[in-house]
This record gives C-alpha cells, sequence and structure tokens, in this order.
C-alpha cells in the first residue's frame, strides 16, 4: 500500500484518507482464518496433559476474543477507510476491528524485533513483516496503534538499515529536522493536551518554594533548561508571597552543551533573555549565566560561580516528552559532581520505565511499545478531537524519541540498564526529602484538571509517581546532600 | 513545611475549619494560580494583546518572532483551536472576577471562590469530552500485557527446541543460503511452539503468518501461506482427519481441476520443471535398456506405480518404435491408482488426477498411429498391499518391469512394516526390472520424530518445491502453477509421509531379494543432456557407491532413481 501523504493532507473527516492493501484480501478469503481458532481442538494439542490444561483454558478465552475480532479481517476495506474521527461513532464491531487490528500489528512488531535479534535471527522476516507494517500503518493517520506501530515501524527500518549500513540511526539531533514553529506549537499542545510537563514542573517549583521559604538567595542549577517555561511559574509564585517573606533574588544557572554546535548554546542564551525580561516584568531580582558542559557533556562543578549564602537547588529534568536525549555518563556526572557543591535540594524528574520481565531486546522492546502506547493513549484521551495536534506532537516529539530509544536498547543488547537515576541517587548517599502533603495535593488538583485516567501515586515518601490507568510514566523525587532535615 | 499560600492562609484565617476538605480546597487556589500563571499571565493589561496559551512566552514576544507571526494557519480554522481559545478566555474571566483570592482572604470569600473555581475548571476541561462521545479505547496495553505474560514462560522451551532444530539442521551448512527462507522462520517455530505446548507463542506465530502469507507472493509468502492451512489444520483437526471443506482454499488440487486443464498443466510443467521429467525420462530410457537385453523379442509389460498420470508413456511409445527391432509384439501398461477416499485423495500429493481423468483412448489411439499394440489395464481404488502375481496376470513369458516413482514412500515403514512387505510383493512379482524413484529425504512421520521435526522437513520439501516452480514459471501467477503447488502442498498435512533417504531405500531393497543395477550410459546421458534445458540450478548427480541418480535442487537431494533387478542368488523360500 502507498500512502501517498501529499494527497492527504487533511485527515480530518476525509473518507479516502486511507488505501488498502490489495495483499490480503485473497489471502483473507483463502485461509479460513475465522476457522482456526474457535475450532481448535486443544484436547488434541494438550495431548492430556494435565497442567497444560489450564494454560489451555485462558487460551481458549482469549481465542473467543481473537474470534470475534478477527472475522471482520475481511471487511479491512471498509474501516481502514474510516478516520480517527470516524471512529468515534462506530460500534462494537468497528472496535473490534480496531482491536483486532491493534492485535496484529502488536504481532508483527514483535515478530519483527524477534527477527532482528535472538536465535532465530532472520533479517531478510523482519525486511519482509517491516514492509508488510509499512501497508498497514502510517503515522499520521488511523488509530492510536496504527500511528504508534508506524513509528515503530520507522525505527525497526533504522535499526535493519543501519545495521546493514553502519551503525547510524539515532534520532539525536532530531530538533534540527522540524521547524522551529512546529517545535514550539507542538511543545504548546503537548503542555495543554497532558499533565507531563507541568506534573514535573509544578512538583519540583514547590518543593524548591518550601525548601527555600527563609532565604534571600536562591541559586537553581538547572541541568536541562529548555524553553525555561519552569521557571517562569515558580518567579510567579516567589514574588506573589505578598505577607510572606520578601521575594529572595533568584539566580538560575543553566547548563549549556557544545556538543550541537551554535544552536543549542543560542538556545541557553534566548532562554536566558527571556527569563530575565520576564522576571524584570514582575519584578522578581534575577540574574542568569551559563555553564558549559565540557564537549563530552560532562559536568566539572569548579566551573560553577557559586555565591556564599545562597541556598543551592540542583534541578534535573530528564527526558520530558519534548527533552532531548542524555546520555547517562552526563547526567551522572552532574549528579555527582553535584554532590561536592552540597546542595540545599535536588530536584529529579525521570521516566518511569517498567523494568522489563527478561531482558533482551525484544522485551525492552515490548516494554517500550507498552510505555508510548501508554503516552499515546493518555493524549489521546486528553484531546480526543484533536487528531492533527497529536499527530504533530507525535511527530516532533515522540516519533523521534521511539527511534533513538530503539536504537539504544538495540545497541545495548543483553547489558540490562541501570536502575533509575532515583535509585542512584539514593545509592551515591542523597537523603530523600519528603514529598509535603501541598506538593502531593497539588499534584493531585493538576491531574483533576486533565483526564480522568491520570493517577498520581506516591511511590516512596520523597516520591511522586504519575500514571496513565495502570502505567507509571513520570516520577518526580526530592533529595538533599544536607544533614539538617528541610 | 508547607507551601507559603497555605501558610498565609492558615496564619491569617483563625476561624478555619481544618478538615481535609478545606485544606483540598484552599490548595485548589494554589494549583490553579500556579496553573493560571504557567497559561496566561495574569497580566494587569486590560488588553491583552494575545490569548496564547503559552502566556510567558507570549511576554516576551520579541524572542519569538516566527512562533507568533506565523499565527497558526494550519489550526485556525478548526473548531477546536477556537474552542479553546474561548475556554482560555472562560478561565481568564473566573480568575478575574476572583481577583482577590490570594490578596484578601477572607474566608467565606476563599471557600466560595476556591469551591466555584474547581468547578468551572472540570466543566473546562470536560467540554472538549463531552462534546464527543467516549470512544472506548482499544485495549492496546492489555494485549501486550497478555504477549508479554505469554513471552515469559515460553522462552526458554522455545529456545531449546530451536537450538535442537538448528543442529539437527547443521548437516546442510549453509546458513547463508536459508537467510533469504523467511517464512520457515516462522513456520518452524510455530511447529516447534506446538510441540512445545506453548499457546500463546502458537498464536503469535499464526498472527504474523496470517498477515504475510499469500498465494500470490514469492515462494516465501506461499510457503507461509500452505505452513499457515496445515498449521491452522494441525490445531483444529482430529489426528488424522482430512482437510475437509476447505480443501479447495489453496487452490484447485489435481483431483477437484478440470481433466483437459489438468492434463495441459502437467504436461507444461514437466515442460519447464524437471521435478517429474528427469525419473519420468530415467524410467523409460531403462525400460528400454532392460528390454534390449531381453534374449528375445517379448511382450513388454510395464506396472506403473506413478505419479506421472500418462504423460510419460507417449515418449516412451515413441522410442519404442525407433529401437531395432521395433517394438514389441504386445506392450501391456497396468496402472495402479491408489484408493479413492477422502483422506488419501486430500493427504496424498500427485497421486490422484480428476475423477473423470482417462488417458487410455488418448494413449490408446497415439498407440494405434505408432502401429504398437499397446493394452492398458486400470486398477482404480487399488490397495498396493494388495498387490499379487494373479491379479495384474503376468505371465513368465512377458518382461514384466515395475516402475515406482513417487508413491512407496507413503506405506507405513514402522509397525506394520508395510513397506518392506510391498517390496517383498513386488520381487515376487518376478519383474525383470524394478525402476524405483523417490524423494530423498528424511521421514516426517509421527513414529520418526514429534511434530515439529517432521513438519519442518516437510516445509523443506515444500520449499524447493515451491522454490523451484517460482523459477519455472517464471515467477508468474497461473491457475496451473497453483494448481501444482496445492498439490504439492497437501504434503503438510498427510500423516504417511513416510520418506527415506536413499541409503535407507537400498537397503530394503536389498534385502527382499533384489540387487542394484547400473544405469546405462543411454540413461545417464539422455537424463543429462534433457535437464539441460531446465534452470541451471537443478543438477543430476550420480552416486558411486550404490548407482543411484539424485536429482538436487540448488545444492539439495531432491529426488533419486534407482534401477533393482533379482537377485537370482536369493532363493523366494528364504525370504518369505
Amino acid at each position: 500500500m502507498v500512502m501517498d501523504l501529499d494527497h492527504f493532507p487533511n485527515f480530518s473527516y476525509s473518507a479516502t484518507t486511507t488505501t488498502t492493501t490489495t495483499t490480503t484480501a485473497s489471502t483473507d478469503e483463502g485461509c479460513h482464518w475465522n476457522d482456526w481458532s474457535p475450532v481448535v481442538d486443544w484436547e488434541a494439542f494438550s495431548g492430556g496433559q494435565e497442567d497444560f490444561h489450564h494454560l489451555i483454558d485462558s487460551m481458549m478465552d482469549e481465542n473467543v476474543v481473537v474470534h470475534q475480532s478477527t472475522r471482520p479481517i475481511v471487511h479491512e476495506l471498509e474501516y481502514n477507510t474510516l478516520s480517527p474521527e470516524y471512529n468515534t461513532m462506530t460500534d462494537d464491531e468497528t472496535n473490534n476491528n480496531e482491536d483486532c487490528k491493534g492485535l496484529r500489528l502488536i504481532h508483527l512488531l514483535m515478530a519483527a524485533a524477534e527477527a532482528l535479534t535472538g536465535a532465530h535471527k532472520c533479517r531478510e522476516l523482519a525486511r519482509v513483516i517491516l514492509v508488510r507494517l509499512k501497508e498497514l500503518v502510517s503515522p499520521n493517520d488511523g488509530t492510536n496503534m496504527e500511528r504508534l506501530a508506524a513509528y515503530f515501524t520507522d525505527a525497526l527500518q533504522g535499526l535493519l538499515d543501519g545495521a546493514a549500513g553502519g551503525g547510524h540511526g539515532s534520532g539525536h539531533h532530531y530538533k534540527e529536522e522540524h521547524h522551529q514553529t512546529d517545535v514550539l506549537a507542538a511543545f504548546q499542545l503537548l503542555q495543554d493536551m497532558s499533565p507531563y510537563v507541568k506534573f514535573g514542573h509544578f512538583t519540583a517549583n514547590q518543593a524548591i518554594l518550601e525548601a527555600v521559604t527563609h532565604d534571600r538567595r536562591v541559586h537553581i542549577v538547572d541541568y536541562d533548561i529548555m524553553e525555561g517555561v519552569q521557571w517562569a511559574s515558580l518567579m510567579q509564585a516567589l514574588v506573589s508571597r505578598k505577607d510572606g517573606p520578601p521575594t529572595p533574588h533568584l539566580r538560575i544557572t543553566a547548563l549549556s552543551r557544545g556538543g550541537s554546535g551554535r544552536r543549542s548554546f543560542g538556545t541557553v542564551q534566548e532562554t536566558g533573555r527571556r527569563l530575565t525580561a520576564f522576571a524584570a516584568s514582575i519584578g522578581q531580582p534575577f540574574s542568569f549565566h551559563q555553564c558549559r558542559l565540557d564537549s563530552d557533556e560532562t559536568f566539572r562543578p569548579s566551573s560553577l560561580k557559586l555565591v556564599r549564602g545562597e541556598a543551592l537547588i540542583i534541578n534535573c529534568m530528564l527526558h520530558l516528552p519534548h527533552f532531548s536525549y542524555r546520555a547517562p555518563d552526563s547526567i551522572a556526572s552532574f549528579l555527582s559532581g553535584s554532590k561536592t557543591l552540597n546542595p540545599r535540594l535536588i530536584t529529579l524528574v525521570e521516566e518511569e520505565m517498567e523494568p522489563s520481565s527478561d531482558g533482551g531486546f525484544v522485551g525492552r522492546f515490548m516494554d517500550s511499545l507498552h510505555h508510548y502506547s501508554t503516552v499515546y493513549d493518555s493524549l489521546e484521551a486528553g484531546f480526543p478531537m484533536q487528531g492533527r495536534a497529536r499527530t504533530l506532537v507525535e511527530r516532533v516529539f515522540l516519533g523521534p524519541r521511539i527511534s533513538g530509544s530503539l536504537a539504544r536498547i538495540y545497541r545495548a543488547r543483553g547489558d540490562k540498564e541501570g536502575c533509575s537515576w532515583g535509585q542512584w541517587l539514593g545509592a551515591v548517599g542523597f537523603r530523600p526529602v519528603n514529598i509535603s502533603f501541598a506538593n502531593h495535593c497539588q499534584a493531585k488538583l493538576l491531574l483533576g484538571l486533565y483526564n480522568d485516567g491520570y493517577r498520581v501515586e506516591e511511590l516512596t515518601s520523597n516520591k511522586l509517581v504519575l500514571g496513565w490507568k495502570s502505567r507509571r510514566l513520570l516520577s518526580a523525587s526530592i533529595w538533599t546532600s544536607q544533614d539538617s532535615d528541610l | 513545611m508547607l507551601c507559603p499560600f497555605l501558610t498565609l492562609i492558615l496564619i491569617n484565617d483563625q476561624k478555619l475549619h481544618q478538615t481535609l476538605s478545606n485544606l483540598i480546597s484552599f490548595l485548589s487556589q494554589l494549583s490553579i494560580k500556579f496553573l493560571i500563571l504557567s497559561m496566561t499571565i495574569e497580566d494587569p493589561d486590560p488588553n491583552p494583546p494575545h490569548d496564547h496559551i503559552l502566556g510567558w512566552i507570549e511576554d516576551s514576544i520579541s524572542y519569538f518572532p516566527t512562533f507568533f507571526d506565523d499565527p497558526y494557519e494550519d489550526f485556525s480554522g478548526d473548531s477546536w483551536w477556537a474552542h479553546t481559545q474561548n475556554l482560555e478566555q472562560e478561565l481568564i474571566n473566573s480568575t478575574t472576577a476572583t481577583p482577590t483570592v490570594t490578596a484578601a482572604p477572607t474566608p467565606t470569600d476563599s471557600i466560595v471562590t476556591s469551591q466555584s473555581i474547581p468547578l468551572d475548571l472540570t466543566k473546562k476541561r470536560k467540554l472538549p469530552d463531552d462534546s464527543s462521545p467516549k470512544i472506548p479505547r482499544k485495549n492496546t496495553n492489555r494485549r501486550i500485557n497478555e504477549l508479554e505474560q505469554g513471552m515469559a514462560p515460553r522462552k526458554p522451551t522455545a529456545n531449546k527446541k530451536g537450538n535442537n532444530k538448528s543442529a539437527g539442521n547443521s548437516n546442510n551448512n549453509n546458513g547463508n543460503n536459508k537467510e533469504g527462507r523467511w517464512a520457515e522462520q516462522l513456520l518452524n517455530p510455530c511447529a516447534a511452539a506446538i510441540t512445545a505446548r506453548n499457546p500463546s507463542r502458537v498464536q503469535h506465530f499464526l498472527y504474523v503468518l496470517h498477515d504475510l502469507s499469500s498465494l500470490n507472493g514469492d515462494a516465501n509468502h506461499r510457503l507461509a501461506f500452505h505452513g499457515l492451512r496445515a498449521l491452522t489444520h494441525h490445531l483444529s483437526a482430529a489426528p488424522g482427519s482430512s482437510f475437509s471443506s476447505s480443501s479447495s482454499a489453496g487452490g484447485n488440487t489435481f483431483a477437484s481441476s478440470n481433466p483437459k486443464f489438468f492434463r495441459d498443466s502437467l504436461i507444461k510443467f514437466n515442460d519447464i520443471n524437471p521435478w517429474f521429467r528427469i525419473p519420468n525420462n530415467v524410467a523409460n530410457t531403462s525400460i528400454l535398456q532392460i528390454l534390449a537385453e531381453q534374449k528375445q523379442s517379448t511382450n513388454l509389460h510395464i506396472l506403473d506405480i506413478g505419479v506421472s498420470h500418462g504423460v510419460q508413456w507417449p515418449t516412451l511409445l515413441e522410442e519404442l518404435t525407433r529401437r531395432t527391432g521395433g517394438p514389441p509384439p504386445l506392450v501391456r501398461l497396468t496402472v495402479v491408482t491408489p484408493p479413492a477416499n477422502d483422506q488419501s485423495i486430500n493427504a496424498t500429493p500427485f497421486a490422484h488426477g480428476p475423477q473423470n481423468y482417462d488417458f487410455s483412448s488418448k494413449l490408446l489411439g497415439f498407440a494405434k498411429e505408432m502401429n504398437i499394440n499397446l493394452q492398458i489395464n486400470r486398477m482404480e481404488n487399488f490397495q498396493l498391499q494388495n498387490l499379487n502375481p494373479q491379479i495384474i496376470n503376468s505371465s513368465p513369458e512377458e518382461t514384466l518391469i515395475i516402475c515406482a516413482q513417487f508413491r512407496l514412500h507413503n506405506l507405513n515403514h514402522a509397525t506394520p512394516d508395510e513397506k518392506t512387505e510391498f517390496l517383498r510383493t513386488l520381487r515376487s512379482l518376478n519383474p525383470k526390472g524394478v525402476i524405483l524413484s523417490e524423494n530423498n529425504t528424511d521421514c516426517s512421520c509421527n513414529n520418526c520424530g514429534d511434530f515439529a521435526a517432521g513438519f519442518s522437513r516437510k516445509v523443506e520439501y515444500l520449499w524447493r518445491f515451491l522454490d523451484s516452480t517460482s523459477v519455472a514459471y517464471k515467477g508468474r501467477e497461473s491457475e496451473e502453477r497453483r494448481m501444482m503447488e496445492a498439490e504439492a502442498a497437501k504434503v503438510l498435512i498427510n500423516l504417511g509421509e513416510m520418506n527415506e533417504r536413499k541409503e535407507k531405500w537400498c537397503e530394503r531393497m536389498r534385502s527382499v531379494g533384489f540387487t542394484g543395477e547400473l544405469f546405462g550410459d543411454d540413461t545417464i546421458d539422455g537424463a543429462k543432456a534433457l535437464l539441460r534445458k531446465y534452470d541451471s540450478n537443478w543438477e543430476i548427480r550420480m552416486e558411486e557407491k550404490d548407482g543411484c541418480l539424485g536429482l538436487w535442487w540448488k545444492g539439495q537431494a531432491v529426488s533419486f532413481c534407482s534401477l533393482w533387478k533379482m537377485d537370482l542368488r536369493v532363493k523366494d523360500d528364504i525370504l518369505t
């Protein structure tokens, strides 16, 4: 199937957004797909082994579902022509179709991942599966699972090509690939559609506010300042403490990276100018500094300018959906370097990836698929009607994230990824700081403004976790290296 | 320590009801405050220049010229965008309506506004939701969960299976050659999962196979198609049952084809693929060779236990007219066709022609033209085990030659050993020669290995067939090819595929009192010359040790032909 995007610039309400595969039509009719699952003679299959039986029983249940949903595969032509918006008005059968197609896609993706690695490695099989997947999905329309599968397909294709060509294929500097307008629009939409960004910022900011109540000077060292939007709300909070202590002087040192050229340096500068202007407009005493990381993005504490009497805060926002990937070595150098500075507070926000059951590329691939499908589902629930907006966010942020993350998993085959950064902090001697009741309540209230599916969970006394349904997405934790209790 | 706003409220408000709900209400002020700040600046300017959500960036507009100069053309027409803007306005209004929340926190005011604002906010966020019916979401995550749960326990067993299998395959150590054969990478693990009793793994492979199988693709797609059918058949049917209703789904087999189409297709196939043509040719020249060895001109009696459906004989008749001394006075052809019960028709490849297909009259007419005295005796529906000298009515005076091609491997070789028994019967017919052609491959019956092992051998056999037909038909789709392949694919569900390597066959033949005979040079040269018209991936390999003629495709043994005579040193009574 050729999905000609140029011909279909508008995804909404267009009945012609998808063309359909022609190859399966005859297969389906010939294959008696419907026949196999419900009539499988598990009695014969099981060979009478008792302990195997309950497994088969559970499989039978699955098969009932599969049967219901596989039957309409023959009508693929029909449901593929429906745009996702259209599907909001569909009946059970279409949902079955979607469900079934989603299941097919997951199986195909998993098989492709298996074919890229493992005992039965077969690049040709991977290639064929990816060809098939490209016939089935497009990143721009279809259901969540279809769009997600499209990005995973692209990522796997990158691995397949890269493995053949010579090992490139991580989505490292993806920002450059998109027009800045797109990036900003996507960022704004992301902010609006989901609590991801605000959850991290607000939880960290609230902890900072609580930690510096009586300080005259506050110094925040920010590992990855990005657009700096986190600090605008902090400033607002600081200046509005009208009956409280006087507004402290706020100094922010943003780490900048030489590695990706002038561009990233420039962005930090711009952020600084913007923050300075904003601080001036609301009367917040403020100064902004940059601290360059070494060329390999390691952090040298000696390069920081510190002033006696400042409350030092280390802020480390990692891998929010719109952030660039940061190498573990760089993060470790920052966090361990910070320890020597004896900061008042460390605020850490990181992605929660559920540990893969058995490791290996396929296991971690499936975890990743699971994780991003959760993200997709939550974004869709936030803005069910806004297919185009979601598509932009997916294209600008999530797609490159997926390919980058799969490339890393692929390269690190066999190696189990280390623990979370929070565990790491604990292990190197940082002490947890309790999340305040107020902070916890604030997070709950924040989520209350979004879809019902979001959850906040206090995993440990110093860690809040943002989840969607039963799946954890992001965590915010706070730490200190000082002995005195805050 | 509490947040400053909260402290403020607690200190100022002596009469505050310190209940949890109130606390949360007050906190909501705080949270809202934050949220509004992050979304829209609390702008004292009564004419805010922009309504955009990213308020604080807006404030420093000069840094983002491109962002705001570009007025979201893509989104401006979207109802959602306008909607959000309205909501944004609503939110701003609601805050300006209660501007003194933090500045003048009298208790009543605080409580009232704190209750009203969250309501507004809920309404705000709910609005877009309510305007569209809730979509019952695909349970993507649940599916993945199930998949993963299935993965965990199956891994070790599946791997073990795979390793065993690859160890078994390692004797043909051309791994590169196998790289392109992806369908087997799904079919064999699926069969292994069936053997290992891992339902979720089986289901996984069935899903993938279903999506990749096609009757119209390359050999791999077709193999996946036939393989998937066979696997689902295996899973859904009681062992030993026939393919029943779905038998025609993979294309018409011989039996379900039109007789004329069947005959034409078979002739065409022989023309482009030597799969049967070379064995037929070797048989014919061997018959001539044996005939030439007879001291006087005798009648020729050919017992045809084969799959050539008559198309092999016209060339023989032609050759007979050309030999010195002319054709034998009488040529008798006894054709044994297999029992036409459902199970056999659906399972045994190449043996069953269309119901009303009879080549006799055509062949008789042809013989008449050639001035050959031909008699054809068809023994329809014949159980091979029932064969005896009386039934074929052979006489000691005639030259009886048995031509057994691709039929005997369907005889049981375990218990009871029908195969040896039948070879013994053949010897009791006192033939002047026996030509035996068979698949040169290992057995795939249940007695010789588990399902996975047998299945992978059948798949390997079918792969060679499909691969060679792809080349033969030059990659073109056709009804003819489809029929040939559907017929070959029956092998996958045939429980009676009791192939043996040629060494084993030779051993059996010797054990019942036959002795191997070398093919004449004419036979070998003729076969080699004939093979030249076919694809260069085919080759003939002569086996020095036993004199068998092997047919190979891409370096893999496909079949062998062998010639046998009675070992006269062996007394009949010893054998029986």
